[in-house]
């Protein structure tokens, strides 16, 4: 049982559909307004029935006023990490510190391989993570001295001016599952980010997750409190309840306080597309879930 | 043609509201671009891409350029389709600047691979293949790029723009000079890095590779990017005699931007630019006076070369290839696009609205299609009486949303991205038939122009045998541009999907038949089956709403309909009106080949018709069977009150097959059993189908009204009443 005692955050996973160009915006859009704290899309540059997300992201960070925006996550075999890194930290500055880097090593090879990017080994596309994040958080650091010097086995980055720096300490979330990824994550992110659908034991898998985490986090010399563990969800509204996320707000919120009690989760992306659902979700959940787990909180203290 | 101007901004990164309001200020100034400069290196600026997409989002009408991006930094394949959702999201605005990069040391600090000057700009020439590659969404085979600088196997295509982004290509270099030349839509050149007299001689080099590549010069726009000083009769004379056609002031300074607006506002430009190169021109169709499209309608309209041709080429169901397509926004831009179609008499000419008819013919191949998709407004005109206007280019789950807040719905058939001009011109059989009657039956008002491009209404008073005309063959005398319908109070509706054995096909037609007529009105529905496949069991999908809120009422109703035969599935939802119409998919139509169908309206499904259907059925040539219920109010509006007149049937038949000789075969033994036929759901064509639409005296009444507004049949495509043929 681990809790990690993080701030609770309720966000949307939205498909940046461009058959409809203004879909994924207009939700957005409503999750701002119903108070949600994170609006997030999905990213496959190789998709063309998606928008390409960063300019997705930019478009909606301009048309909403108060949630914070992230890609979940972003392509970075196909997103060079100095530009990344600069517009990250340009769009943290004209959305206020909106802005939030969720960071994937890359899942559909193939794809990726189509579009002219060497295909990496799980092994060397886990190290191709960690000298990205190292040049985005080298650029970021605007103040520190002589240029940017990163020579790594997949990025070299040598001179580059450092900065812009970000409105606001951005942070980075890692798509993360398997065991040297998360020890990764552990070592060098904000935080992990993975879908419950693709934890083959489902919620019961997310121990294992927060264990590599918590190593590689205390391996250097971390506070395993420093990872947040976000985690992307699917469910249906129904009269009854009938299984996880799938039934009254009122269970959705105790299976959502279970996980943040149980498994240390802080953050609760839901995947839809639907307007009401997201209403619903920052109306009636988010509250719901906030106030069991604040209660057990401070039972345990 | 008047010179453009653009703004060219700073983005520094201290102040980054002041450098989107700039943009704001430039826009509300009548700039036409914005432009922003793309350095990846320079910590001191914000992102190009970026702020270009915060600007779009708020700005509505300036023109959006990334100016110029450094391409050494940037993937062509990604930067396309990031161009394409820009472009999309942006309805229209982007246009995209290359550079070769310029600040090397710079690059390669950053991580990416230094170039010599020709390598960059070879390059840069297959980066725009590759951009210009992954925007040619239409082109169905994946994009393979194997060139030197740029390998890339294979990328899928799209999205699609919102219109033919124009590609740039920025610098002065000689070899970049010559690519702009040959290749790009434009050169971007900066007055300040050319030596005195150095642009002549560079957009000569332009010129000349223009020439050399086949293509006129004037094809080639001419950006030119000056400094805030810069000398108002410098320019004039630049414009005059260089045939710069843009002009983008580099300055942070708004009373800048006044300054130059109130100088140089309608400064003409030398020669007009060439808005479609000769790779265009040189697709477009025979018998087409392309260079006489009325310049109202020029902007929107889409020719064969165009990247748009994919998004209006086919239709739902079939495929097209139509030599020019005219989108008017307005009434007056209805008036000529007629008066276009008037000089082209010879060639094929369809009206589409929502593009979804089966009938009718709404694309063709190598004529005109005067499309109304953009006339799609949906207006309350007076709430006490449930009066809404229409345009004919909305969608039915548009106009359903639309009415959803008032409480009301207008029963239109049962698919939501059906347009409104092409089913409300001929019947509009929809999920409340029964109860409310058909579309046609709540028109009050049309607004139409004419074939001889006069723009009337027609009512109950006004114009009233050609509003008679309209309710049923409203193609044959005009475009319609708007309708005012009557709609109905209509709360949730029960929405009943239910799949039922149909071993006995003819059995169960007879029963669900008896079930629906003995139905109150509140219950209306289809029925549909396949072509029985050996080995699995033969089934019906039994579709019905019934316009109750109480779940009893909504039980009570369906009971009898789910006991027709064995239930094997049942799905019952209490929704509003519009969540049925809500099945419309996503994207343009793709619809390939040309599909076949037969109409036939049916009074009972007796024995016999039940025996010929289930017949018809196991013949194999029929692929998709539907049956759709009418009567009740439909039935209660006397055939000669509309041009739709066979009133008294109860159901509505279609069928479709693949191949239109084994259908009408196997329909031959149906024929005996149908009364007349529906339109729109018929794809034959020719005086015997127009024969079976419309009982004699109809008829004759539309032939009179043919020869009063159509006398030389305009409108030839869509179930054309011959004026002058005698009524058999």
């Amino acid at each position: 049982m681990s809790d990690y005692g993080h701030d609770l955050l309720f966000g949307a996973f939205l498909t940046p559909t461009a058959e409809r160009p203004h879909q994924a915006v207009d939700l957005a859009v409503v999750a701002d307004r119903a108070g949600l704290d994170l609006a997030t899309f999905q990213d496959h540059p190789y998709q063309p029935r998606f928008h390409d997300t960063w300019t997705l992201l930019s478009y909606a960070a301009a048309r909403t006023e108060r949630i914070h925006l992230s890609g979940n996550v972003l392509n970075l075999p196909l997103r060079p990490p100095a530009v990344l890194a600069r517009s990250h930290a340009s769009l943290d500055l004209l959305s206020g510190g909106r802005i939030e880097l969720g960071l994937g090593a890359g899942g559909f090879w193939d794809a990726i391989e189509a579009m002219g990017v060497r295909r990496l080994s799980p092994g060397e596309s886990v190290a191709a993570l960690e000298e990205g994040i190292e040049v985005i958080r080298e650029i970021w650091a605007a103040d520190k001295a002589g240029p940017v010097r990163v020579d790594g086995q997949h990025y070299r980055v040598h001179g580059a001016k450092r900065g812009p720096a970000p409105a606001h300490d951005i942070r980075i979330w890692v798509g993360a599952y398997k065991p040297r990824m998360l020890r990764l994550a552990g070592r060098a992110a904000d935080g992990i980010l993975p879908s419950l659908a693709y934890l083959p034991g489902g919620a019961d898998d997310l121990a294992a997750l927060n264990e590599h985490v918590d190593a590689g986090a205390v391996a250097a010399g971390r506070d395993p409190r420093a990872v947040r563990r976000l985690l992307n969800v699917s469910g249906r509204f129904a009269p009854t309840g009938t299984s996880f996320l799938d039934g009254p707000a009122e269970q959705w919120a105790e299976d959502l306080a279970g996980l943040a009690l149980e498994h240390g989760v802080s953050a609760f992306i839901l995947a839809t597309d639907d307007a009401a659902t997201i209403e619903r979700y920052a109306a009636e959940v988010a509250p719901a879930t906030r106030e069991l787990v604040a209660a057990e909180r401070s039972a345990r203290s | 043609m008047n010179v453009r101007f653009g703004v060219l901004l700073t983005p520094g990164i201290e102040a980054p509201e002041a450098v989107v309001e700039l943009a704001r200020t430039a826009e509300a100034l009548g700039y036409d671009l914005v432009m922003v400069p793309d350095r990846p290196y320079e910590p001191g600026l914000l992102d190009a891409w970026t702020l270009l997409s915060w600007v779009a989002a708020r700005t509505e009408r300036i023109r959006l350029a990334p100016g110029v991006l450094e391409l050494p930094l940037r993937d062509p394949a990604a930067l396309a389709r990031a161009a394409a959702g820009l472009d999309l999201l942006s309805a229209g605005r982007l246009e995209l600047a290359l550079g070769a990069g310029s600040a090397w040391d710079a690059i390669e600090a950053m991580g990416a691979r230094r170039l010599g000057a020709d390598q960059a700009v070879a390059a840069l020439g297959e980066a725009i293949d590759i951009v210009r590659g992954v925007l040619d969404a239409g082109e169905p085979r994946p994009l393979r790029h194997l060139g030197e600088h740029y390998r890339i196997p294979q990328v899928q295509r799209g999205p699609l723009p919102a219109h033919r982004i124009p590609v740039w290509v920025g610098g002065h270099e000689p070899e970049l000079l010559r690519l702009a030349g040959r290749e790009a839509g434009g050169w971007v050149a900066t007055l300040a890095e050319l030596p005195p007299d150095g642009f002549a001689a560079a957009g000569k080099l332009v010129d000349e590779a223009a020439r050399e590549a086949g293509r006129e010069p004037a094809e080639v726009r001419r950006i030119v990017v000056v400094g805030p000083d810069a000398d108002p009769s410098a320019l004039r004379t630049l414009a005059a005699e260089e045939r710069v056609d843009t002009f983008v002031i580099s300055t942070d300074d708004a009373a800048v931007l006044r300054r130059f607006a109130a100088d140089l506002r309608d400064l003409p430009a030398a020669v007009p630019v060439v808005v479609r190169p000769a790779s265009v021109r040189a697709k477009r169709r025979a018998g087409i006076d392309y260079d006489s499209v009325p310049p109202s309608l020029a902007d929107t309209a889409v020719e064969p070369g165009d990247l748009e041709y994919a998004r209006v080429r086919s239709t739902y169901l079939r495929g097209g290839a139509p030599g020019l397509v005219l989108r008017p926004r307005t009434v007056a831009e209805v008036v000529d696009a007629l008066a276009f179609v008037r000089a082209h008499p010879h060639l094929p000419f369809g009206v589409r609205s929502g593009g979804h008819g089966i009938s009718g013919r709404s694309t063709n191949d190598g004529g005109i299609v005067l499309s109304v998709a953009a006339l799609n407004s949906v207006e309350v005109l007076d709430r006490d009486r449930r009066l809404v206007r229409v345009g004919p280019g909305a969608r039915w789950t548009d106009v359903a949303a639309a009415l959803l807040p008032y409480g009301w719905a207008l029963s239109s058939g049962d698919y939501g991205g059906v347009g409104v001009g092409g089913l409300a011109t001929a019947g509009g059989v929809g999920w409340l038939a029964r109860e409310h009657g058909l579309t046609i039956d709540h028109l009050r008002a049309v607004e139409m122009v004419l074939a001889d491009g006069s723009v009337v209404r027609a009512s109950e008073r006004e114009n009233a045998e050609l509003f008679w005309g309209v309710r049923g063959a409203g193609g044959n005398f005009g475009v319609v541009t708007s309708f005012e319908f009557q709609v109905d109070e209509v709360g949730d509706v029960g929405f009943a999907q239910l799949v039922v054995g149909a071993d006995d096909p003819a059995e169960l037609l007879v029963r669900w038949g008896a079930a629906i007529e003995a139905s109150p009105r509140d219950v209306s529905g289809q029925l549909i089956m396949g072509r029985p496949r050996p080995g699995r069991p033969h089934v019906a999908q039994l579709m019905a709403v019934v316009d109750a809120r109480e779940p009893e009422t909504i039980i009570e109703r369906l009971r009898p309909l789910a006991s027709v035969g064995p239930l094997y599935d049942q799905n019952v939802v209490l929704i509003p009106y519009a969540g049925v119409m809500a099945n419309a998919a996503d994207g343009y139509h793709q619809g390939q080949g040309e599909p076949v169908s037969r109409s036939g309206l049916i009074e009972h499904l007796t024995p016999e018709v039940a025996r010929a259907a289930a017949d018809l059925l196991a013949g194999g040539a029929v692929h998709w069977f539907q049956i759709r219920t009418v009567g009740g109010a439909v039935s209660d509006v006397p055939p000669d009150a509309t041009a739709y007149a066979h009133r008294s049937a109860n159901f509505s038949l279609v069928v479709m097959g693949s191949v239109e000789r084994r259908l009408d075969a196997a329909w031959a033994g149906m024929a005996g059993h149908v009364e007349g036929l529906y339109l729109n759901f018929e794809t034959g064509t020719g005086p015997d189908k127009v024969a079976a639409a419309f009982p004699p005296a109809t008829l004759a009444r539309l032939r009179e009204l043919k020869r009063r507004y159509d006398p030389g049949t305009l409108f030839r495509d869509n179930f054309t009443v011959d004026p002058q043929e005698e009524t058999r």
